[in-house]
């Protein structure tokens, strides 16, 4: 079933074209990340979502409607969370629980249920003010489940997070992906390809490509085989450049990079080839493109 | 409704740990002492200030109970509304600057009782400070000069809290729309400023004015009845309040 | 009648309202989560030696909001 179902949303800040005619849809009890560059749109989209922005066009559908303020249904985390420095950790999600419509009670007993999931119950009286960056990020997520929410939204969940810190955030995603609908952007792609089911990823304000993982496998990713040699290879490349299942030659000093379309045909014609030229190759590894590859293209760099 | 107790609460909180419950109406308490005890002292301080010749008799008749009140209101329309557009001018502008405001408007509660809880916590906390203030005068001026009908000290007060009141939303408004305090302290003030100079030097034209009622409420503590045409300025200001309170709870 | 026939019962009050607003601003200023707009010395400074009017331009324009 669709949690949520975006048509052609777009939002311009006076002059800024900031997201222009995305549609998509997220699939409920899976993960989905949005991926872009600084500036691609990300924040923008997710706060519309959230209901923190007006679109300038287009609709948002959840649970397949488009009336009801849905708020209550999901769990927010901005990319720079603030708190009442004020208050101490307990009060703070306390107070958010409320706001989500609950009871004092029920609330308190969530808050100390979380703290220790995200593994801050030892400092849950402290106030707020004397907390790190990173005790704030894992507040943040406290927050944003507090109500268990029925989509979870994370702007940058890890960037301001220390590698351990960043390994619990995304052993926590997995753990929640079951529970909830998990929509959260990112520009690195490692921790897309760990976490999620669908990738969306987005370029000026625009869906460039979208996608389960395997989707995204079979049809962006392609084979190539590496081959680095002793000596320059400049000469053979050229003539490679003319076989047919050969897509694209790249030469990097005395390295080829070959993208293929028939991976076990131009390997057997390739070591033929090798052997009867006796080209004195050091090393012969096949392997395809990776995600990066494909965000660095969408990209155009 | 229940939410907005909820952020009520939360706004009643912040002003304990940030102790505006105490210094605001301490203040008020203290410009309230102030003006009896001067008024009372003043003979003795210019005798011992002045290097006056011997001899020098100073008369200053000693003014009257209505007129010592009257006084410290006067105080509270220069001090204390300064300290009350300063203490409310980031009620709404502090949150929306630090994005404190989006953590709590992502969570389903209206932009309306967001800033209602805000605006009743201040008129709250800014009219306990208030009666407090001219309880502490009034107390000072019954032990020192004579006594005061208490009925009349609770109309002045009370009207004259409908003017600050109308101010109060102004800066409330003000913060929902601006981001920098100091621009929305200043024109606050600014505000307060021009009406109370206006008004009496353009009598004729400026009846409806808000800044009347510190005029009623004067001649209220001072003859026991307001001076004039009040129902005019009090209909108008509590318009203008609602205006500001309407404008200011419309998301911009 | 010279400043010995003030009525001391009568100002003790005054002072003592001037000295809540004193301590209230310093022990505010000692916690470490504080922040101000500008050095913190300098406000302590400023709510020590100037009665009142100190500790209020402390609590308005010194202290950071959130
Ligand atoms: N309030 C605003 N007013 C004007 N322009 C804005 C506003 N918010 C965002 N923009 C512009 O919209 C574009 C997209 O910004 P957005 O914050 O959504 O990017 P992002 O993908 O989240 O980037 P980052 O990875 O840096 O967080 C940018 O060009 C930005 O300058
Ligand atoms: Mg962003």
């Amino acid at each position: 079933m669709k949690m949520m179902e975006v048509t052609a949303l777009s939002k311009s800040f006076d002059t800024v074209n900031a997201v222009n005619n995305l549609s998509f849809s997220l699939k409920e009890g899976r993960c989905t990340a949005l991926l872009g560059p600084n500036g691609a749109g990300k924040t923008t989209t997710l706060e519309m979502l959230a209901g923190l922005l007006v679109p300038t066009k287009g609709t948002i559908l959840f649970m397949g409607s488009n009336q009801a303020d849905y708020r209550e249904h999901i769990g927010y985390l901005p990319q720079q969370p603030v708190f009442f420095s004020w208050m101490n950790a307990v009060e703070y999600l306390v107070f958010m629980g409320e706001l989500s419509g609950m009871a004092k009670a029920t609330a308190a007993s969530r808050a100390d249920e979380l703290l220790e999931l995200v593994g801050m119950a030892d400092a849950k009286k402290r106030r707020i003010g004397g907390y790190s960056g990173g005790m704030k990020q894992r507040l943040g997520i406290a927050q944003a489940m507090i109500h268990e929410p029925k989509l979870l939204i994370l702007d940058e969940p890890v960037s301001a997070l220390d590698p351990v810190g960043r390994r619990d955030m995304l052993e926590m995603m997995k753990r929640l992906k079951g529970h909830m609908t998990i929509l959260f952007s990112t520009h690195i792609l490692h921790d897309a390809e760990e976490v999620c089911d669908d990738v969306m990823m987005i370029h000026k304000g625009e869906l460039a490509v979208a996608g389960s993982l395997p989707e995204l496998r079979r049809n962006y990713l392609e084979n190539i085989i590496i081959i680095s040699a002793e000596e320059s290879l400049d000469t053979w490349a050229r003539t490679l450049e003319r076989w047919t299942v050969i897509t694209e030659v790249r030469v990097r000093n005395n390295t080829l990079e070959l993208f293929v379309s028939d991976l076990d045909k131009a390997r057997s014609q390739l070591l033929a080839e090798i052997t009867e030229k006796k080209i004195p190759i050091s090393s012969f590894t096949v392997g395809s493109t990776t995600l990066e590859d494909l965000f660095m293209k969408v990209v155009g760099k | 409704m229940n939410k907005w107790l909820v952020l009520f609460r939360k706004e009643w909180l912040e002003m304990v740990r940030n102790y505006k419950v105490i210094w605001l109406p301490l203040v008020f308490v203290v410009f309230g002492l102030l003006q009896p005890i001067t008024l009372y002292y003043l003979p003795d301080i210019l005798k011992n200030a002045g290097n006056m010749p011997e001899g020098t008799v100073i008369k200053i008749a000693t003014p009257s109970s209505g007129e010592v009140l009257c006084e410290t209101l006067s105080q509270f329309n220069q001090m204390g509304i300064l300290v009350i557009v300063l203490a409310f001018m980031g009620i709404v502008a502090a949150e929306r600057r630090s994005g404190m405001m989006k953590m709590i408007l992502v969570k389903p509660v209206t932009y309306t009782s967001y800033i209602l809880s805000k605006w009743v916590s201040a008129l709250l906390l800014t009219f306990v400070s208030l009666s407090l203030g001219m309880l502490a005068a009034w107390y000072y001026t019954i032990l020192l000069i004579g006594s005061f009908p208490f009925v009349d000290l609770a109309q002045g007060t009370g009207i004259y809290f409908i003017w600050i009141s109308f101010l109060l939303t102004f800066t409330l408004f003000l913060s929902s729309r601006l981001k920098s305090s100091g621009l929305i302290a200043a024109l606050a003030l600014l505000l307060g400023i021009v009406l109370s100079l206006v008004t009496p030097l353009l009598e004729k034209w400026m009846k409806w004015s808000p800044a009347q009622l510190t005029g009623a409420a004067s001649s209220l503590l001072t003859e026991g009845a307001a001076q004039g045409n009040v129902l005019l300025p009090l209909t108008i200001t509590i318009l203008l309040t609602a205006l500001f309170l309407y404008l200011a709870v419309r998301e911009p | 009648m010279g400043f010995s026939s003030i009525n001391w019962a009568l100002v003790a009050p005054l002072i003592g309202i001037e000295l809540i607003l004193m301590i209230i601003a310093v022990v505010d200023l000692s916690k470490t989560t504080t922040q101000t707009n500008g050095p913190k010395w300098m406000w302590v400074l400023i709510s020590l030696f100037f009665s009142i009017i100190g500790p209020i331009l402390y609590f308005t324009i010194g202290r950071k909001h959130t």
